[in-house]
């Protein structure tokens, strides 16, 4: 199956967002369902292990680019994740491992895998970013393979699930952008901003002003 | 128009047999009392659930089952190496035999559980046994299977290619046969001088039998006598016996299987799969009744399928539109592993009919069988005879066209006439006997065929695009004899069995080898047996499916239960009724030849007052006070039924349809089937088959097909997206039959159970082209779907103009109905 | 898992029994209680088969739990003959060999006797229609569209005979009017009394 879409993120820049996707604990925090996602040495992953590592960790947010540079998506790196997924009426958790096989900016891609008991899937996805008129658009697209319970059920089912983790996932990175903009203005620039320009944008960003779609292989 | 049937009570008894009776089987049916496998209980029974491969094609690298025998509930989890424990039950093969060789054929393995490779999704990598169904499925799902997956590949034609993963190491480039029959030559020869050709490049798709009952097993086992019952979905019981005995090692005298009620198999019931030999291993094993169901998913997944053909075909003709030559290159898809009797498929089954109804002087037909990662094919209603007829009837279609003839008229004129029979066809069969014309005409008249033409003209006038499509096929049932099965291939005899006992009070007990599952055969076979006896048709019961009480059998499969199963309980009644003869000449102190037997009675020629009725004459026999000389007492009688030859059923199916361009949508207009299966025992119940076989092969035509992605992923794995029709897909139809009879079984009898199947997608397809033939379409691959028709079309919603001249032109000169009539080969 | 006590009442016969949550009430009726006759085809609710009435609505037993079902009046195949008689529905599956293999017989006779409750005189393409949730293998529906007609029309000259009717056999038997067996069974009788 193919995915592909382009997010428009606004009132952003390219190095904002670039920042941001690269960052493992902002994506951990804005995909729908993941449990964790963490750096792993490599794609022989003993998730049990990994689940009693990660429960009292602590992550913190951050919009410092030092911080973030430290712990950034690398080129070649693996990571885990544990991601559960309501497909229908089943609700898998997929154990993921992800490589980023290339990350140059403003591209990045990564290929991966997933298993639950009884479905896995493959996946090769890739994006990069470009400025727009107010901001920035995030194409994306996404080559998978679905294997087991989850491929029975069909495109039917798996396509619209596809298009609701991606949504979600953008929706919160767009959030938190915000958030961190509004932590800066607040830091630096309270005085001089304008309520009622923030407010539409905030009902902009709220209404997710953006556009995905998915086709078939 | 459809037969009325009657109250038995109300057949006298002399008209037993051909009469229209309602089925002894429907009230059981009816009230919930029939007891199918699933409905059986036991105490302490287990459940049984099958944790299969979720790829396509892969290595298992590592089946981790800790977590799932940790479960409350669970009482055992096997795997592969379990088969071969030394605290296990042994000595069997644990792989599934393939029941038809041929020379080139390459006998891959084919374990019940998976070793190190699974090869499709229905590959069963472990089993679990739990106390309760829920809990065995849920400790499935906790089955770890680590696996690393490779390519996979689904259509024949690809798994051909020198790049495509290959199956199996004994399999090179996936090829599982290369099959022949006919002359290359010759063919060749008359292709070279052939005035006109027409040719077709097609797909038989890949099709769900869907029995409405899924596949199913109960098996206890009692360890003091060794003796394990088996309780299963079966076509075939005897043959379970023998296959399944070498599969897990057990004695066959010490296994008995048994078919209960069965709902419906359509073939898929024929094969012996890994399933039910697991469940009777694991009740030996554990000692314990064990029950396994198969969920719809898992019948979607390892049910085999059925057709899976891409054929390129060739048809020749001389300058008046006789038919000179005839060649076909067909490649057939056999799946991950051989199943039962797949390897005669799509060759004996298929390459043999290819002659259809026509006169053919050359015909040659090459079959490549190939490996690919779908569940294993095999026999599925119709079973090669549908894909032959297909071949044909469409090339039928094409020639009449390349002719510029009518296309009833073309076919007339090819026909195998009435006075050839019987006709060795050019593909190494003998038909026994056959009237072509006479079906034809009498479809064309119920179709009304004569102001069609006109009505289709009208219609196309008005921007609606009507189509009429014929479909003459022929089947070929009760494959016979043995012998010759025996030089095909077959490792089965292809005879029947059966056993007809009176009892001392009067009554009669009728058990045969042929297995029914929803024929009739109980109705059916009591009309045959009552009727060679003379006695009422309620005193005769009938037994099936049950390898404990009948003495052997072949099963039910290939329309051949009447054909070969009900000429042996002839038999059987002509045996058991010339002991009865002796021992009424004996009472009635007269000559044995001097005996004539009628309406159950015994009389002595010339003296009709002196009789004794067949019910005397048993309970003599048991009583055995005043025997013959030499006589053994009781009197009963087997038989094993070895027909000469095959029966061939034949027919005209006529579909008109009208197509919508816009929208891509067929609605059936009419649709006509005229059968001749010979004597009808009971023409209730060959509607019915009729109906029913119809209703599949609209389905293959409109609606069905087996769709998997690219890593061998099944797409179409429930109802909900595999299209088994609904009531309001399926047209009314307008039923008839005439009766040529076979002249080599006692009955007359030829067989019904596939004809409609065989009959109706190149019907259906044929009067589709047919009404598209304003766009220039010659083809459309089934399922016709709306979205096929529309891009048949490529979005026009009118014809083009020049494509309207030749298809008037046809209409001018030889769409003449009366010409169609009469056929236009006068000189034939 | 927790379990739940719930009451079935299933042909008129009071039920008490312990279920799962997940227990599926077609498995409830078979495996606990014994009403084989409710078949099973696809657990998923596209078959028809498993097809009883629940509270004197079709539904398909398979997509309903048994703890939904607590309390409830379910009717399944072995409820349909009354004092030995069949319905009409069941004789005109008969006569007409509306059934080949049987095995979705239980369901679709389930469907067609609501579907009549529904729509008393139905075309053959409201039967053909009302009975999209059922599917059959075997016998290609036109004998099944026979089968619901025939049951109408005994229904009908049922209803219309009223008055005429034994009286034992017309108590609350709801829309179908129970007359002798012969009538019922085999409408030929009929026909040639006529």
């Amino acid at each position: 199956m193919e995915f592909s879409g382009t997010f428009e993120l606004e009132e952003t820049t390219v190095d904002e967002v670039w920042l941001a996707l690269s960052d493992p604990v902002l994506v951990e925090q804005s995909l729908p369902g993941c449990e964790f996602l963490i750096r792993v040495d490599d794609t022989d992953v003993d998730f049990d292990e990994l689940r009693d590592e990660t429960t009292d960790r602590e992550v913190e947010p951050t919009a410092d680019p030092e911080v973030i540079a430290e712990r950034a998506f690398e080129e070649g790196g693996h990571y885990a994740a544990l991601m559960q997924i309501s497909v229908g009426p089943v609700n898998p958790t997929f154990e993921t491992v992800v490589t980023i096989d290339h990350r140059e900016y403003p591209e990045m891609s990564a290929v991966g895998e997933g298993s639950s008991s009884n479905s896995s899937f493959e996946m090769s996805s890739g994006m990069s970013l470009s400025e727009t008129d107010d901001g920035v658009a995030v194409e994306w697209e996404t080559e998978a393979d679905v294997f087991g319970k989850i491929a029975q059920m069909g495109q039917r089912v798996v396509n619209p699930v596809a298009n609701r983790v991606v949504k979600r996932f953008f929706s919160s990175v767009q959030d938190q952008l915000r958030e961190r903009q509004l932590a800066a203005e607040g830091d630096a620039t309270a005085d001089e901003s304008d309520p009622t320009e923030s407010d539409r944008g905030l009902v902009d960003r709220v209404l997710g002003r953006s556009g995905s779609d998915s086709s078939d292989s | 128009m459809s037969i009325e049937s009657i109250d038995p009570d109300e057949v006298d008894a002399a008209d037993i047999l051909g009469s229209a009776i309602e089925r002894r089987e429907d009230p059981a049916l009816i009230t919930g009392d029939a007891e199918y496998t699933d409905d059986i209980q036991r105490q302490d029974m287990v459940h049984m659930a099958i944790c299969r491969s979720q790829h396509g094609h892969a290595k298992l690298e590592d089946v981790d089952t800790s977590a799932a025998e940790a479960m409350d509930g669970v009482v055992t989890v096997y795997t592969h190496d379990d088969l071969h424990r030394e605290d296990t039950p042994g000595g069997g093969s644990y792989s599934l035999p393939v029941g038809w060789l041929l020379d080139s054929l390459r006998e891959v393995d084919h374990p019940i559980l998976a070793d190190d490779r699974v090869r499709y999704q229905g590959d069963a990598i472990a089993v679990v046994v739990a106390e309760d169904r829920y809990l065995a499925h849920d400790a499935v799902d906790a089955i770890d299977v680590d696996y690393e997956r490779l390519d996979a590949v689904t259509d024949p034609v690809d798994a051909l290619e020198d790049d495509t993963a290959e199956l199996h190491d004994d399999a090179e480039d996936n090829v599982a046969f290369d099959w022949e029959i006919g002359d290359a030559e010759r063919t060749d020869e008359a292709f070279e001088s052939a005035a006109h050709t027409a040719s077709i490049d097609l797909e038989n798709q890949l099709l769900i039998p869907n029995a409405m009952e899924p596949r199913a097993a109960v098996a206890e086992y009692s360890p003091g006598t060794d003796e394990l019952d088996v309780f299963m979905t079966s076509q075939n019981p005897h043959l379970h016996r023998l296959l399944m005995s070498g599969v897990i090692g057990h004695p066959e005298h010490k296994l008995r299987i048994k078919a209960p009620e069965v709902g419906g198999g359509f073939g898929s019931k024929i094969h012996h799969y890994a399933d039910e030999a697991l469940v009777a291993w694991i009740a030996k094993h554990l000692e314990r009744p064990v029950k396994w169901t198969a969920t719809r998913t898992e019948t979607y997944k390892t049910d085999a399928q059925g057709r899976g053909h891409r054929t390129t075909a060739d048809l020749a003709m001389n300058e008046y539109g006789d038919i000179v030559g005839l060649r076909v290159d067909t490649t057939a898809n056999l799946g991950a592993y051989l199943s039962t009797f797949a390897p005669a498929v799509p060759t004996y089954l298929y390459g043999t009919l290819l002659s259809g109804q026509y006169d053919i002087p050359a015909i040659h037909c090459s079959v490549t069988g190939a490996f690919t990662n779908v569940p294993p094919v095999d026999a599925y209603r119709g079973a090669g005879r549908p894909e032959a007829s297909f071949v044909i009837e469409r090339l039928a279609k094409l020639g009449a066209e390349e002719m510029g003839m009518d296309p009833a008229a073309f076919r007339r004129r090819n026909f195998v006439p009435e006075d050839a029979f019987p006709y060795e066809t050019q593909v190494a069969v003998v038909y026994d006997s056959g009237d072509y014309e006479k079906t034809l005409d009498k479809a064309l008249e119920m179709a009304d065929y004569e102001s069609f033409r006109e009505r289709q003209e009208q219609a196309r006038e008005d921007g609606r695009y009507l189509g009429v499509g014929f479909s003459c096929y022929i089947e070929a049932c009760g494959l016979a004899p043995s012998e010759l099965a025996g030089q095909l291939g077959a490792q089965a005899g292809l005879w029947e069995s059966s056993l007809v006992r009176f009892h001392p009070s009067g009554t009669v007990t009728a058990f045969c080898g042929t297995s029914g599952h929803g024929q009739g055969h109980a109705t059916t076979y009591a009309q045959i047996v009552a009727n060679e006896l003379g006695i009422p048709y309620e005193d005769v019961e009938v037994v099936e499916g049950d390898t404990d009480e009948i003495p052997h059998g072949m099963g039910t499969y290939g329309s051949r239960s009447a054909a070969v199963g009900g000429s042996s309980l002839v038999k059987s009644s002509q045996k058991l009724v010339d002991k009865a003869r002796e021992i009424a000449a004996h009472q009635l102190e007269a000559d044995p030849a001097d005996i004539e037997f009628e309406g159950g009675e015994f009389r002595v020629t010339g003296a009709p007052d002196r009789s004794i009725g067949i019910k005397a004459v048993a309970q003599q026999s048991y009583l055995a006070h005043d025997m013959p000389e030499d006589m053994e007492p009781g009197l009963e009688a087997t038989s094993f039924y070895d027909p000469d030859n095959f029966v061939f059923p034949f027919g005209t199916h006529v579909a008109v349809v009208e197509v919508d361009p816009k929208s891509g949508e067929i609605e059936f207009d009419q649709y006509v089937a005229v059968d001749d299966v010979g004597n009808q025992i009971n023409p209730k119940i060959v509607e019915g088959q009729v109906h029913g076989g119809v209703a599949q092969g609209v389905g293959q035509a409109l609606y069905e097909g087996a769709e998997y992605d690219s890593n061998a992923q099944l797409l179409t794995g429930s109802m909900q997206d595999y299209a088994v029709p609904k009531a309001m897909h399926i047209p009314e139809m307008e039923t008839g039959s005439t009766v040529t009879e076979s002249p080599h079984n006692p009955l007359g009898v030829k067989g019904v159970g596939e004809a409609g199947t065989i009959a109706a997608p190149q019907a259906v397809v044929n009067a589709v082209v047919d009404a598209l033939e304003p766009f220039d379409v010659d083809h459309v691959e089934m399922p016709m779907t709306a979205e096929r028709i529309w891009n048949a079309v490529d979005g026009r919603t009118e014809p083009d103009a020049e494509t309207e001249t030749p298809a008037a032109a046809a209409d001018g000169g030889t769409d003449d109905p009366d010409t169609a009539a009469d056929g236009t080969g006068g000189d034939s | 898992m927790t379990e739940h006590d719930i009451t079935l009442t299933v042909n008129g016969t009071d039920h008490e029994l312990t279920v799962e949550p997940r227990t599926l009430l077609v498995h409830a009726l078979r495996d606990e209680l014994g009403y084989t006759g409710t078949n099973v085809g696809c657990e998923s609710s596209l078959c028809g088969a498993c097809t009883v009435h629940l509270d004197d609505d079709a539904v398909k037993s398979c997509t309903v739990l048994a703890v939904q079902a607590d309390g409830a009046t379910i009717e399944t195949v072995e409820g349909l003959a009354e004092d030995g008689e069949f319905h009409p529905v069941q004789s005109g599956f008969q006569e007409e060999h509306g059934l080949q293999c049987g095995y979705c017989t239980p369901g679709m006779m389930m469907a067609a006797t609501d579907l009549l409750e529904e729509n008393p005189d139905p075309s053959r393409e409201e039967i053909r229609e009302g009975l999209e949730g059922n599917l059959c293998r075997c016998t290609g529906y036109q004998n099944i569209v026979n089968a619901v007609e025939n049951a109408a029309d005994e229904m009908h000259a049922g209803a219309v005979a009223d008055g005429g009717c034994p009286a034992d056999a017309a108590d609350g038997s709801g829309s179908c009017c129970g007359s002798d067996a012969g009538d019922v069974r085999w409408p030929e009788d009929g026909g040639e009394s006529e």
